[in-house]
C-alpha cells in the first residue's frame, strides 16, 4: 500500500517529535556526563564545559567512591537479572508449552490469570507484596526480602506472566506433527520440550529475554522495596541512591553512573536488534 | 511378522456425541501395502493414528503381529511415520533429523553413521545431509522424512498423506518412489490418503472408509470391478461413474433398465439378480469407458443423449453429455472424432453396467 505524501510528511513529522521527546532525557544524561557538577547546573542543557577528561574523571569518581561500590552493585545487577532471565525463559517456556498442548478448563484458567495478572498495576501489589514475603520468610526460614533469592523469584511472578502470553503465542504455530515426530522417534514429554520445543523457542526467547531484561536491568521500586536502600544487596539503581543527599545531589556522579548502568543494555540491544525484531514479528503473525 | 488387527476397535473424541470410528474390524496381513482411503473426516487418519499411538483407543483391541499394543507408547510400537507436513526438526540438518531417532536409542554412532548414509543413498540425498529442512524442495523434505523413518528398520511403516503437499508431478513421481520403497524394505505399509489414484496405483489392497464405517476392503481391481456399493462406485474411479435412476421393466422374458425414454436390455447373466426389481427403480452406474462405439449400437442398448463439450486428456476424449438432463461423461479415443454439439446418441455397453438397490445403495450386480 503506498502512502499518500502528505500523510508521508504528517508521519514523518509526528515520528520526530516522539523520537526527540523520548531521547531528550538520554541526550541530558549522555551530554551532562561530561560536565563537572557545577557546569551541570549552571548549564544543563547546552555544550558549555563538555570535555572528555571530565567524562573520564567522572566515570573513576564513580567506580572508586568508597560509599557507592560500583563493582559490586554492577554484580549484584547481573546476578539479579541473569539468574531471573534463566528461570523466566525456563519455566515461561515450560508453562506456555503445557499450557497450549493441554486443551482443558483448569489449562485455560490458569492462561487467564496469567493475561489478568498483567493488567494489574505494580503499585497495587507492591506493599502487600512486601508483608506477604516477610511473611514467607518467617515461615521457610529463608530470607525473601534483602536477598537475592527474593528478589529473583519476585521478577519470576511478575515477569512470568507476559513471558507466558508471548510464548503461548508462538507455540501454538508449531506444528504438533513435530511433537508426534518426537514421540515416535522416542523422545519424552521432558525430551520432547528440551530437544525440539525450546529450541524451535530462540528467537522469541532472545524478545522475551531482553524485554524483560531491560526492565529486570533498569528497575528500580521493587529492589528499592524489597532490598532497601540500606540493605547489604544492592542493584545499581538502587545505589546510585548513594549520590542523593539530603542537601546535596551529586548530579555529575549520579548521571555516570546512570550512563554506566544503561550501556550494557545499549550494547545488548544493538547486538541482538535483528533477532529482536524477528522474534516479535514471528510471535505477531504465527 | 507385522500384520495388524483391528478387533472392535471404537474411537469416540472426548465431548463428541458419536463415535468417529465405530466397530472397527480389520485385518491387515505382513508386508502388504494397504490403503486407507475414503473423504475428509471418514476416520482414515484416526485409524492410522491408533495404529501409530497417537490417538487412544475408546473400545477394542488393536495388534501389532501378536502383541496387544491399546497401551503401547508411540515409541516401542516398533512404527515408522511420515506426517502430511512432513514433521521436520527445523532446527536440526537433514543427518540429524534422520538420526535422532536412533541417536535417542544410544545406537552405535558408526552404526547410525551407516545407516544414515545407506538411506540418503536409497533417496539421493546425500548431497543433502548438511542442510536445514528450509533450505530444501518440498520432495526433498518428503524424502527426509521417509528417511527418518526408514533408518529405524521399522516393522510398520505409516504414511499420512505424504503427497498432498506436492505439485502434480512431483506427486507422481513420489508415488513411484514409495512403491519401490515398499518392495526395497519388504514391511507392512499403511498409507493414507483422499487421492483415488494414489490408492488404485499403490495398494496390494484398498480400504474404502465412510463415516468411520469400511465400506468395502480389497484389491484395487475388484474395488473397480465389483464395487459393493453406490459410494465405492462412486469415489474409485475418476471421473466418476456415471450413475442415473433407471426402471426394471419385464417384457416377456427380457428385462429392460429404462431411462426415462431409453429403454436398455439387461444381460441374460443380470438377470436373476435384478428380476425381483421388476417394477422398482434402481439406479444404474456406467463407467466412462463403458460406451460402445457406434458400429456396435443397437435400439437396445442406445441412449439419446445431448453433447455439450468434449476434453482432449491426450490418448483419449472425455464427451461430456447429458442424458435425460443427467451429467453423463463418456470416453472415447483422441484417435476418433468427438461428436457434435446438439443431440447425440451413444451405446451402453450393458454387459458392464453396474445395478445398485435405491434404497440401501448396496450393489445389487455388474
Amino acid at each position: 500500500m503506498k502512502m499518500k505524501k502528505s500523510s508521508k510528511i504528517i508521519f514523518t513529522i509526528l515520528g520526530t517529535i516522539v523520537a526527540v521527546y523520548t531521547l531528550f532525557p538520554f541526550y541530558l544524561v549522555v551530554l551532562n556526563t561530561f560536565k563537572n557538577a557545577n557546569g551541570i547546573v549552571s548549564n544543563p542543557v547546552g555544550f558549555g564545559g563538555v570535555s572528555f577528561s571530565q567524562l573520564m574523571a567522572n566515570i573513576s569518581a564513580v567506580v572508586n567512591n568508597s560509599n557507592f561500590n560500583f563493582w559490586y552493585a554492577f554484580g549484584t545487577s547481573v546476578i539479579i537479572t541473569v539468574l531471573s532471565l534463566v528461570l523466566l525463559a525456563l519455566f515461561g517456556g515450560m508453562a506456555a508449552w503445557v499450557i497450549c498442548r493441554n486443551k482443558t478448563k483448569w489449562s485455560t484458567a490458569i492462561y487467564m490469570v496469567f493475561i489478568a495478572s498483567m493488567i494489574i498495576p505494580f503499585q497495587v501489589v507492591m506493599l502487600p507484596l512486601i508483608s506477604t514475603f516477610r511473611d514467607v520468610s518467617q515461615f521457610i526460614g529463608i530470607s525473601m526480602l534483602q536477598s537475592i533469592p527474593g528478589i529473583v523469584f519476585a521478577y519470576c511472578g511478575f515477569g512470568g506472566a507476559m513471558t507466558v502470553f508471548i510464548l503461548t503465542g508462538f507455540i501454538k504455530g508449531i506444528p504438533y506433527e513435530l511433537e508426534e515426530a518426537a514421540a515416535i522417534d522416542g523422545c519424552s514429554p521432558e525430551g520432547t520440550f528440551f530437544r525440539i520445543i525450546f529450541p524451535l523457542l530462540t528467537p522469541v526467547i532472545t524478545t522475551v529475554t531482553i524485554l524483560n531484561g531491560m526492565w529486570i536491568w533498569n528497575d528500580y521500586l521493587l529492589p528499592s522495596l524489597m532490598l532497601g536502600q540500606n540493605g547489604k544487596v544492592k542493584t545499581l539503581p538502587v545505589a546510585v541512591q548513594a549520590f542523593v543527599g539530603s542537601y546535596v545531589k551529586q548530579w555529575d556522579l549520579i548521571l555516570t553512573a546512570a550512563l554506566l548502568a544503561i550501556v550494557p543494555m545499549i550494547v545488548i540491544f544493538l547486538v541482538a536488534q535483528k533477532q529482536i525484531m524477528n522474534g516479535m514479528v514471528e510471535g505477531a503473525i504465527k | 511378522m507385522a500384520s495388524i488387527s483391528f478387533k472392535n476397535v471404537t474411537k469416540t473424541y472426548d465431548g463428541a456425541a458419536s463415535p468417529v470410528v465405530p466397530n472397527l474390524n480389520l485385518e491387515i496381513k505382513d508386508k502388504e501395502f494397504i490403503i486407507l482411503v475414503g473423504p475428509s473426516g471418514c476416520g482414515k487418519s484416526t485409524t492410522l493414528r491408533m495404529i501409530a499411538g497417537l490417538e487412544t483407543i475408546t473400545e477394542g483391541e488393536v495388534y501389532i503381529g501378536d502383541r496387544l499394543v491399546n497401551k503401547v507408547p508411540p515409541k516401542d510400537r516398533d512404527i515408522a511415520m511420515v506426517f502430511q507436513n512432513y514433521a521436520l526438526y527445523p532446527h536440526m540438518n537433514v543427518y540429524k533429523n534422520i538420526s535422532f531417532g536412533l541417536n535417542l536409542r544410544k545406537e552405535d554412532k558408526a552404526e547410525i553413521d551407516r545407516r544414515v548414509h545407506e538411506a540418503a543413498k536409497i533417496l539421493d540425498l546425500e548431497h543433502l545431509l548438511t542442510r536445514k529442512p528450509k533450505e530444501l524442495s518440498g520432495g526433498q523434505r518428503q524424502r527426509v522424512a521417509l528417511g527418518r523413518a526408514m533408518v529405524r528398520n521399522p516393522a510398520v511403516f505409516l504414511l499420512d498423506e505424504p503427497l498432498s503437499n506436492l505439485d502434480a508431478k512431483l506427486r507422481a513421481s513420489m508415488r513411484t518412489e514409495i512403491a519401490k520403497l515398499h518392495q526395497k524394505l519388504d514391511i507392512t505399509f499403511v498409507y493414507v490418503t483422499h487421492d483415488q489414484t494414489e490408492a488404485m496405483t499403490m495398494g496390494d489392497r484398498i480400504v474404502v472408509m465412510k463415516e468411520g464405517i469400511v465400506q468395502q476392503f480389497d484389491t484395487p481391481q475388484v474395488l473397480y470391478d465389483t464395487p459393493d456399493n453406490l459410494f465405492v462406485a462412486g469415489f474409485i474411479g475418476s471421473p466418476q461413474m456415471n450413475f442415473m435412476d433407471a426402471q426394471i421393466v419385464q417384457e416377456g422374458s427380457n428385462l429392460y433398465a429404462v431411462v426415462k425414454n431409453n429403454k436398455l436390455l439387461v444381460p441374460d447373466f443380470k438377470k436373476k439378480a435384478l428380476a425381483p426389481y421388476a417394477g422398482k427403480s434402481v439406479i444404474m452406474g456406467l463407467r466412462l469407458e463403458d460406451f460402445l462405439p457406434k458400429e456396435k449400437m443397437t435400439k437396445d442398448n442406445t441412449l439419446n443423449a445431448e453433447m455439450n463439450f468434449s476434453e482432449l486428456m491426450g490418448a483419449d476424449y472425455h464427451l461430456h453429455l447429458t442424458v435425460e438432463n443427467i451429467p453423463v461423461t463418456v470416453k472415447i479415443p483422441s484417435s476418433e472424432k468427438p461428436l457434435e454439439k446438439g443431440a447425440a446418441k451413444i451405446a451402453a455397453n450393458m454387459e458392464k453396467a453396474h445395478f445398485f438397490d435405491k434404497e440401501t445403495e448396496k450393489a445389487i450386480c455388474h
